[in-house]
């Protein structure tokens, strides 16, 4: 999941190499993601099919043990990425924070519901992101992997003085969140990343 | 006030600053009596490190005047630029003042003489007498020099390049280098590390500060309430988290220790009464200039899910009533912080909420939610209904729509 400065947005990233082609990351640190491939991403037990090639973030230096979240992008972090949250269970947390931190992001639950979930996302960007501004612009049911889910649409606009857009779909399933996320500089990128974004959720699957 | 600033004054003050560095101390309290504006109106630098400072703090101000994160609502600008009017001194209408949306406890009074009022302050202002007295606190910075006199006094060959490559970063800010990043530049500490003052020179902020309150007719005791509930948050937010206050809080720096400021404010406070006058803290005009942005400001504070502070937030405004926003707002901050049994006081919190008229109508849709979850199906049903009839277009309508059929 992003965040601003260049360190922390990797700090979501998943550190163990779990890419089913096993590419590397170059110096440049992201690992090219094949377009029209199956793989699985995060934990492992969701899998996407992006269509066009993508660079998955690497998890270089980060100091983060979140198996269960994994960051991709196209133009750079700062300008649009994707990020994945795989069967992160109750109690858990969406990021690795300090826990004598004054402002943390909410844990999650596994009976939270889709406005909980948002609003765990919103407190994220608020508290690790710099957002000064945020704005829930849409949030609806959605199927997401063939379970009952959401689709939640936001706007935020971060101490960089760079207003973002964000679309989130997910679903709790058997108590494990699973979440795709898009978020990108509302100037052209979103919009020139969302066509993928929406493939790649419609293409998702729970590993069996 | 005297409109120009005496040779005498600048003397004097410069005095008192060389004492206080020699003994390295500020023994006694600095009487708000002696505290004589070193500014008058209209003043420009001569000296050519002051000018030099100057020339760089005006790009800075462009980058900031230009910044979006600068709250626009006109109204309550324009009642900014009023209060810093009265509190203002003799170069009142020399000072620019802005405000940004950034949910901390801090104002920046820069050397040029433009202030940053942070939208987190007037979150927890009960009244305008204790806003006035930041600002006045503020202005006090100013009127006294005490930028180019704290860089003057500190200026080792090591401060020298040390402050250069700050004042560097900034004016990189104003170029364009670094974007203009109000919030990380406060937050981190590059601007404020520059506009760091001595504890001299804030016990004459302090005392200057006491002194144009009372002036300009407002309670002067407002200066050490506000000390009082910036310790009271830092303790609450800290004992949250089990850990010690912050000591490098930013707002009117550390040193000397808030509890000695506050005490010393206090007896300040009641040398600058006049008996027999009537102090007014007017706090019926600064919930008029607020209120449009008031539900704002709690939430952006809210949901940085910072419980000791925010419930402590919440409780010092509750202390003028209780009203719906406020314990909607506590309710959010026990849901937020997601403890064993927060659920359970998160509803009952919900459900308070709105039985007061002003309830704002997130309540209604949380309060739903709650019952949803306990089980209450027809109890939830009317909620969402009372959502959906109060905010017909919410974002989340659809969802709560759809919840509708599951009830």
């Amino acid at each position: 999941m992003k965040k601003l400065a260049m360190a922390a947005a990797l700090t979501l990233t998943l550190p163990a190499c779990s890419t089913i082609g096993g590419e590397g990351f170059g110096y440049g640190g992201y690992a090219l993601v094949r377009a029209d491939r199956p793989r699985s991403v995060g934990d492992g037990s969701m899998i996407v099919t992006p269509p066009r090639d993508w660079n998955r973030v690497s998890p270089l230096w980060q100091i983060d043990d979140i198996r269960a979240v994994e960051d991709w992008t196209l133009n750079s972090p700062y300008l649009d990425s994707i990020s994945f949250v795989t069967g992160l269970r109750g109690g858990r947390y969406i990021i690795r924070q300090d826990r004598r931190a004054a402002q943390q992001v909410p844990k999650f639950r596994s009976d939270m519901t889709a406005p909980e979930i948002a609003a765990m996302l919103e407190s994220f960007y608020r508290v690790r992101a710099g957002a000064i501004d945020f704005k829930t612009t849409g949030l609806a049911p959605r199927q997401f992997m063939g379970y009952p889910g959401f689709q939640f649409d936001f706007d935020h606009l971060d101490s960089d003085e760079v207003w973002r857009r964000g679309r989130a779909v997910g679903a709790v399933i058997g108590g494990r969140l699973y979440l795709v996320l898009l978020d990108g500089a509302r100037m052209h990128y979103f919009g020139a990343a969302l066509p993928d974004f929406e493939a790649i959720a419609n293409s998702a699957r729970l590993r069996r | 006030m005297s409109a120009t600033v005496s040779r005498r004054a600048l003397l004097a003050g410069g005095g008192a600053l060389a004492a206080a560095a020699t003994t390295g101390v500020a023994a006694a309290r600095i009487l708000p009596r002696d505290m004589v504006p070193l500014v008058g109106p209209g003043y420009r630098p001569t000296d050519k490190d002051e000018v030099g400072i100057w020339q760089r703090m005006e790009r800075v101000e462009e980058e900031i005047a230009g910044s979006n994160l600068l709250i626009k609502d006109e109204g309550l600008n324009a009642y900014l630029r009023d209060l810093i009017g009265k509190v203002g001194g003799p170069a009142t209408r020399d000072m620019r003042i802005y405000l940004a949306r950034i949910p901390e406890f801090n104002a920046v009074m820069f050397p040029t003489g433009f202030s940053v009022v942070f939208s987190g302050l007037l979150l927890r202002m009960r009244n305008e007498a204790q806003l006035a007295g930041v600002i006045a606190h503020e202005s006090a910075h100013f009127l006294r020099k005490h930028q180019i006199r704290q860089w003057r006094d500190t200026r080792t060959k090591s401060d020298l390049l040390a402050i250069g490559s700050m004042v560097a970063g900034v004016a990189g800010a104003a170029g364009g280098v670094y974007t203009g990043d109000l919030a990380r530049l406060a937050e981190l500490g590059a601007i404020l590390s520059v506009l760091r003052y001595n504890r001299t020179l804030e016990a004459e902020a302090d005392a200057m500060g006491v002194r144009l309150l009372a002036d300009a007719g407002y309670s002067p005791a407002a200066m050490h309430i506000t000390w009082q509930q910036l310790i009271g948050e830092l303790d609450a937010s800290a004992s949250y988290r089990r850990k010690r206050r912050d000591r490098n809080y930013s707002l009117f720096s550390t040193h000397p220790a808030p509890e000695r400021r506050m005490a010393d404010l206090r007896i300040s406070a009641a040398e600058v009464t006049v008996p027999g006058r009537s102090y007014d803290d007017h706090r019926a005009r600064y919930l008029q200039a607020i209120g449009g942005i008031r539900p704002m400001l709690i939430d952006d504070q809210v949901k940085l899910n910072d419980p000791g502070a925010s419930q402590y937030i919440v409780e010092t405004l509750a202390q003028d009533g209780w009203n719906g926003l406020l314990r909607f707002a506590e309710a959010e901050v026990w849901r937020l912080r997601n403890r064993a049994g927060d659920d359970a006081r998160a509803a009952y919190g919900y459900a308070a909420a709105v039985r007061y008229p002003d309830a704002p109508a997130d309540a209604w849709r949380w309060h739903g939610i709650m019952l949803q979850k306990a089980g209450r199906a027809a109890e939830a049903r009317a909620a969402y209904q009372r959502y959906l009839t109060v905010a017909p277009n919410a974002p989340d309508a659809p969802f709560i729509r759809q919840q509708l059929q599951f009830l």
